[in-house]
Formats: structure tokens, C-alpha cells, sequence
């Protein structure tokens, strides 16, 4: 006598985690229906310019990633997708799904005629409204599905030419939100994160300068498919900077703040102290810290980088930023080793700022476990897993093996139902 | 031999600190934080990240020492911005007690009104009681029969009481103060080399709090700084009222009362005045927004509680006395002299000291040169 067929298993969330956690599912042979808010998968890695522990661009890690997507047939992928509502059943969860009018549907073929005739322009939600693009777009050159995307919002009134343009009638603008339910075993949450907003540390520049950007800013600065084309260049003027400041714990390990530690901007910083040294050699560039947090390996990677002309660490909190001469940023800063105040200059600051869980500021209609900083605690009771970052800050290394691990527990719990 | 030093923790000083409510001290992860904020902190000598390390080590003596301890006007920028909560400005306030209490002459005096929690009611009321006592023994406890209206004060308690008491206590807490005094110039002078003269660093630190240009800089407390300054200068104004009077009553051979129009009349309710609007002030900070003004330990509350009974009860003895309410009058006045001794003999061991303290300490930074401007 055979079993029943387990039904399939939720996945919330085509970041790194949830791209995990469904792969390992189906792959151990549970169908995974794998949901994603935005138009295309790979989240925030995606945005990143190299990633740890091999610093290669995300884009190739990624393809083999959505390649094992589409070659499983046991995974569904459902983009601009969000859960509507969840009741608990016997069996799981009944689940209701929103999705998002598909202004642009699979009839595109990413030609870009429409790009072209498109009259509006949008903050690129990609480049963190750095840049601005077309209202109809490609959401950024490694978009899988491979299909454009439209913000109906910034369309003008009466406005048609991407309909017109678009040789595959591809493009239907008066199409509507749509809702479907599924049953599911068990749920796994990999909702991702989000930065601490720049503008919650005003004292240090954030939100009001306009050359103090943030980590993730300056990734996307790195970055080839970024708002620069990869030059890392200061938001004011465009100058390339020949001072570069890294001040790490901006709103992390604060209990004005997120008091936790987000346990990757160290090595971010590092990483990128080596894409400004790359770039500008002749730039300098001081890391300033609380502790160097590199464990295990990467106590090697603090050396290397630590261990570079022009590259200066200085153990103490940046107090304060403000405009400074010559339309250079002053940095105040205790200098704790040395036992003195610096008043140094830099034509431009990072904020190293801490991960902060999506589910913090977006609500998720699910009954979850979490802790006092919104992170996603496991109920196997009432079978939701938490992977990745929702579940605590992690680099994309923990990650995968963390979203492996939440698949296995998910698989167990659905298990024989 | 290479110089060594050696290192004194004391392990009762983190006890002590929570005692008088700096028991966050443990919190201070040494970010420094706290002196890249502070508008005080001068650049070759910060404060107070190094301060707070100093009080988790329980190493006291070097902090009594340091002359930024009294620097800091407990802005409390540090204490807002502080990522731990770790309150820096009140682990320096109750440091600046310890002090106090550790450079006591004599000691057991300086322990006493540490205590201030528990003996306030001897404090308060042992100068009382002796009040009471001289003016019971002496048959001055009531008003005399004879008494006209427009009567002043010398009619119910004669001057010589005054002087007879007043001038010896001052001798007293001035001797106590001198001892205490040179025991922290001596220690200052252990941990810096100064060059130049006392006197010629004096007048410079006097001219700074008599406009309080450093506590302006402060930013999260900066309501305190206009407070603290009515108040300093209305106690400035009842002294050189006081002052006046003797000139006034011994060599112009003046009437008593003056009436209200004359100069030194007008100088004595300016100065009251400015008592009462300063006192209200701090009471008023006090009870605000707890992270900018600190936390307030028992030996804070001793030391404003005192200054606004005398300031309470001075206000009052005139207002009596212009109401011809004598009874009532020479009730107020005989507490008012006891608040007004309490005030006086605790000088040295009170929080009323950070004005010696401070005082010296702002001196030795210039001469030592750590003071340089930002």
C-alpha cells in the first residue's frame, strides 16, 4: 500500500534562503510551491557586487540557482506574489495568495521595444532609488523570469505606447489582481531583510548628507549594473573620492537602534575597502569600529585587508558627521587606542548598517513565533520554519545552510499527511 | 629600572556606583561613543569612555585623579546617545561623590553625608536642634512683648548669634575644604606635569563660570546651564548682600530694616529673586525627561533639597517680616538658620564641593595644558 502524496510545501520568499530551502525540498522529492513579492527572484544577493566567501558577482551563483529552478518539476515559482492569508488545517495550512495585475505576461520576450517608447520614469527600486528608469523595464540584467516589468503607478494618463510598441501583445495595462488558495504540509518563512533606514541616524549623516550612503548603497556603487555603471563616485558631484570612511555599527548594537549585531558589516566593509582600493588606489580609506567581528576564516580576510597601503583601522565609534570644508564631510571620533579625539575629513561615508528582518515593518498574515527584534522563531507545532535572515542576520554561506536545514524540518513535519 | 605602575581595583567600587545609581556602569562596551559626542571632551584627553573603563575596573584612586571627572558637567549628550544605555553622566556623577567622599577631611564627615539617604533627618536637623537649644537657653525662642511694628530681625535674634556661630563654622568648613583641596591638587598633580601659575589660571577658570561658557556647550542638558547660572549668581548676590549689610550696619551705621527702595535692599531681592527662579529651574529639570537630566541619587536630592529650603525658607522670613507676622517669622527664620548651617557645614562633603572641586580641576587643565580648545 502506497502513502498519500504529502501536499506541497510553502515556500515564502525567492531570496537566497527561499531559492534554498525549495530546491532542497523538491529535490528530496516534496513539491514546492515557492512564492515571491517582487517581479523576479534572488532578493538581496542579487544587489550585492561580489559576496563572501569567494567574492564572485552573485549573477553566476544565481544562474545555476534559477536554472535548477526551472529544471525541477516539482518546484512552482509564483513572482509578484503575496500571502493573502493562512488558516490552520489538519493537514497544514490553507493558504490564500494575492497576485500582483500582470501588466507585462509571459508572452515577453525582454526585446526592450517598449523601453524605448516608454515616456515615464521611476526610482529604480533595484539600484535603492539611486537612479531613476523607465516605468517599463527590465528589472535588472539577471531577472529571472526574464520578463519585464510595469510601474502602472507612473504610467500618464492615457498613455499606450508600450501597448503599441510591443510586437508579442505582451502587455495588457488593464489587467487586474488575482487571488488563488493552496493547501500546504508546512511553511517556510525566508522573508529576507531590509536595511536600517539611513534616515534613523541623522546625527551621523544619514538621510541628510548627501554623500553618506550606506553599505548596501554602496554595493550597488560597485556594482556594473548599478546607477554608476560600476565607478564608485560620490552622489554629490560625481567626483571620485579620495577619502573614504566605513563607519561600522551605524545603528547596530544600539539599543536606540537595532540592538543586535547584524554580524556581516564587518567583513562588508572590508569587502568593500578592497572594491575603493581597486578602483582608487590612491584613495584612503579608515574603517572605523567597535570590534572587528571576522570569525573563524575570515580573520584571514581582516589581515589581507587590514594589511593594505592606504587603508587605516581605527578602533572607536563615529559620533558625529556633518558638512565639513571644501565639501568634505567631518567625522568626529574617539580614537580609543590612542586615547584621543579625531576630527577627521572624507568626501564620502558608509554607514555599515545592521540587517533588519522584512517582517519588522512588513506584516505577514501568519501566526508566527518571533522575538523581540521580529525574527522568526521555528513552531514545529504549527509547522512554520524560519530560514535565512527572517530567521536571524546571517551571511549567504549560514544562509544555505540554514535554509537547508529549515527545508529538512519543513520535510519531516509534513510528512505522512 | 623602567617606570612601573601599579593598579589599585577596588572591587566594592561597582557596589558602590549601583549604590548611587550608576549601577549601568556594566553595560559600557567601550565604543566611545560617549566622547566623540561630548562638547566638553578636549582632544587630547577625552572623556568619558576612558572614565567608564576606569569605574568598571574599580580602580577609584586613579579616577580621583583625573581632572576630567569634573570637567564633565554632566551634559548627558553621552547618556542619550549612549548604545547600551550604559548612563556615563550619572557613572561621573556618582564617581564625583566618591570622590568627594574619599578626599573628606575628616573622614567619618565625608561618610556621614555620603549617607545622605539615611541621615538627611541628622543633617538637617542636628543645626536645627542646636538652634533651637541657643535660642531656647538664651530666652530668645519667643517674640519679646515690647515689639513694634516695622521691627527687624536682630530684635528677635541678636546679631552676635549670628556672628558668634556663622563665623566660627565658616573657619571650619574652610579649614576642611583646604585640606580636601590640597589632597586633590596634590593627586591631580601626580598624573600631569603643570607649568605656570595658580593664580594666573585661576582668574581665567573663575571668568569661565562666572558666564558658565563650558556648560553652554552642553547639548542634552543645555536647560540646566541657564538654571545652574541664575542660581550661582543669586548665591553670588545674597553674599555680597551680606556683605554689604555688615558695611552697612557698621561703618554707614544704617537703620535696620532698610527699606525696600534702598540699593542694598534692591540687590537682596534681585539676588533672592534670582534664587528662586534658579532653584525652580533645576527642581523643574529634575523632574523632566530622566535620560537628559540623569538620574538623581540621594546625595543630588541631600544638596538641592537644602539649597531650595534655604532659598524657601530666606524668601519667606522677608515676606514674614514685611506681613509684621513675628511668631510665625521667628519660627521660619530659626529653620532658615539651620538649613542655612546644614548648607554651610556639609560644604565640603556634600555635592555642594564640586564647586572647590571643579574649580581646581579646570585650573589644573590649563596649567597641564589637556584643556586645549576644539
Amino acid at each position: 500500500m502506497s502513502e498519500p502524496k504529502p501536499r506541497p510545501m510553502l515556500v515564502i520568499g525567492a531570496g537566497i534562503a527561499g531559492i534554498t530551502a525549495a530546491l532542497e525540498a523538491a529535490e528530496a522529492g516534496r513539491e514546492v510551491v515557492l512564492v515571491e513579492r517582487e517581479a523576479s527572484v534572488g532578493g538581496r544577493v542579487l544587489r550585492t557586487h561580489h559576496y563572501f566567501p569567494k567574492l564572485c558577482p552573485p549573477s553566476c551563483g544565481m544562474e545555476i540557482n534559477t536554472r535548477r529552478l526551472e529544471r525541477n518539476p516539482r518546484i512552482t515559482v509564483l513572482t509578484a506574489t503575496t500571502v493573502a492569508g493562512a488558516n490552520r488545517t489538519t493537514g497544514g495550512w490553507s493558504v490564500t495568495l494575492n497576485h500582483a495585475p500582470a501588466y507585462v505576461n509571459s508572452r515577453c520576450t525582454a526585446c526592450g521595444e517598449c523601453q524605448a517608447v516608454c515616456p515615464a520614469k521611476v526610482a529604480d527600486p533595484f539600484n535603492l532609488g539611486m537612479c531613476q528608469v523607465p516605468a517599463i523595464r527590465l528589472p535588472h540584467p539577471n531577472a529571472w523570469p526574464k520578463r519585464f516589468v510595469l510601474d502602472r503607478s507612473a504610467c500618464p494618463a492615457d498613455c499606450r505606447a508600450c501597448v503599441d510598441a510591443c510586437r508579442y501583445g505582451a502587455i495588457d495595462l488593464a489587467a487586474t489582481p488575482t487571488t488563488s488558495t493552496l493547501e500546504v504540509s508546512a511553511i517556510v518563512v525566508a522573508t529576507g531583510w531590509q536595511p536600517y533606514p539611513l534616515d534613523k541616524l541623522p546625527e551621523l549623516g544619514g538621510g541628510v548628507l548627501s554623500d553618506v550612503i550606506s553599505n548596501v548603497q554602496m554595493e550597488r556603487l560597485a556594482a556594473a549594473s548599478g546607477p554608476t555603471g560600476g565607478k564608485i563616485l560620490r552622489p554629490s558631484d560625481g567626483k571620485a573620492p579620495t577619502r573614504v570612511a566605513f563607519v561600522q555599527c551605524a545603528g547596530s548594537r544600539d539599543v536606540n537602534h537595532l540592538p543586535y549585531c547584524s554580524g556581516v558589516c564587518c567583513l562588508a566593509s572590508l569587502k568593500q575597502a578592497m572594491y575603493v582600493k581597486e578602483q582608487l588606489p590612491e584613495a584612503e580609506v579608515t574603517i572605523y569600529y567597535i570590534d572587528r567581528r571576522t570569525p573563524g576564516r575570515n580573520e584571514d580576510f581582516l589581515l589581507k585587508a587590514a594589511g593594505m597601503a592606504g587603508v587605516r583601522l581605527v578602533k572607536g565609534k563615529v559620533g558625529k558627521v556633518v558638512q565639513g570644508e571644501n565639501s568634505q564631510l567631518a567625522l568626529t571620533v574617539e580614537d580609543a587606542e590612542a586615547g584621543q579625539l579625531l576630527h577627521d575629513r572624507a568626501d564620502l561615508v558608509v554607514l555599515a548598517t545592521g540587517m533588519m528582518p522584512n517582517l519588522a515593518t512588513i506584516p505577514l498574515p501568519l501566526e508566527l513565533c518571533r522575538d523581540t527584534d521580529a525574527f522568526v522563531l521555528d513552531d514545529s507545532k504549527g509547522r512554520i520554519f524560519a530560514a535565512g535572515v527572517a530567521r536571524r542576520p546571517e551571511d549567504v554561506a549560514a544562509t544555505v545552510r540554514d535554509a537547508t536545514g529549515a527545508a529538512a524540518k519543513a520535510l519531516a513535519a509534513g510528512r505522512g499527511v | 629600572m623602567a617606570a612601573t605602575s601599579v593598579l589599585l581595583p577596588s572591587a566594592d567600587l561597582r557596589q558602590e556606583l549601583t549604590r548611587r545609581g550608576a549601577g549601568d556602569v556594566g553595560k559600557c562596551y567601550q565604543c566611545a561613543t560617549c566622547s566623540s559626542v561630548c562638547e566638553l571632551a578636549p582632544t587630547q584627553s577625552p572623556f568619558p569612555r576612558r572614565q567608564m573603563l576606569l569605574a568598571q575596573w574599580g580602580l577609584l584612586d586613579r579616577l580621583a585623579a583625573d581632572p576630567a571627572v569634573w570637567l564633565c558637567h554632566q551634559c548627558n549628550d553621552c547618556t542619550v546617545r549612549c548604545p547600551r544605555d550604559a548612563k556615563p553622566g550619572d557613572v561621573l556623577q556618582a564617581v564625583r561623590s566618591l570622590v568627594i567622599e574619599k578626599l573628606a577631611f575628616p573622614a567619618f564627615l565625608g561618610r556621614f553625608v555620603a549617607k545622605a539617604r539615611a541621615t538627611w533627618p541628622l543633617l538637617l536637623g542636628l543645626p536645627l536642634l542646636f538652634w533651637v537649644a541657643l535660642l531656647g537657653l538664651t530666652g530668645h525662642l519667643g517674640v519679646p512683648a515690647d515689639l513694634q511694628a516695622g521691627w527687624a530681625y536682630e530684635q528677635l535674634v541678636p546679631h552676635v548669634f549670628i556672628y558668634g556661630v556663622f563665623f566660627p563654622v565658616a573657619g571650619w568648613v574652610l579649614l576642611a575644604s583646604v585640606v580636601s583641596g590640597r589632597r586633590f591638587w596634590k593627586l591631580l598633580g601626580s598624573g600631569g606635569q603643570r607649568t605656570g601659575s595658580f593664580v594666573g589660571a585661576l582668574a581665567p577658570a573663575l571668568g569661565e563660570i562666572a558666564v558658565h561658557r563650558r556648560f553652554g556647550r552642553c547639548g542634552a542638558a543645555k536647560p540646566r546651564q541657564l538654571g545652574h547660572l541664575t542660581l550661582l549668581w543669586g548665591f553670588v548676590g545674597a553674599a555680597v548682600t551680606s556683605g554689604l549689610l555688615i558695611v552697612g550696619m557698621y561703618i554707614q551705621h544704617l537703620a535696620m530694616p532698610l527699606p525696600l527702595s534702598h540699593p542694598y535692599k534692591i540687590l537682596g531681592n534681585v539676588s533672592g529673586a534670582l534664587l528662586v527662579v534658579g532653584g525652580a529651574m533645576l527642581v523643574g529639570n529634575r523632574l523632566g525627561d530622566r535620560k537628559a537630566s540623569g538620574t538623581s541619587s540621594a546625595f543630588d536630592s541631600f544638596f538641592l533639597g537644602v539649597v531650595v529650603l534655604v532659598i524657601a525658607t530666606g524668601m519667606t522670613v522677608e515676606l514674614a517680616r514685611l506681613a509684621d507676622a513675628a511668631s510665625f517669622a521667628l519660627t521660619i527664620y530659626v529653620v532658615h538658620l539651620g538649613a542655612v548651617m546644614t548648607l554651610f557645614l556639609t560644604f565640603p562633603y556634600s555635592k555642594f564641593a564640586h564647586m572647590l572641586y571643579r574649580t581646581l580641576a579646570m585650573v589644573h587643565a590649563r596649567l597641564s595644558g589637556v584643556d586645549s580648545p576644539r
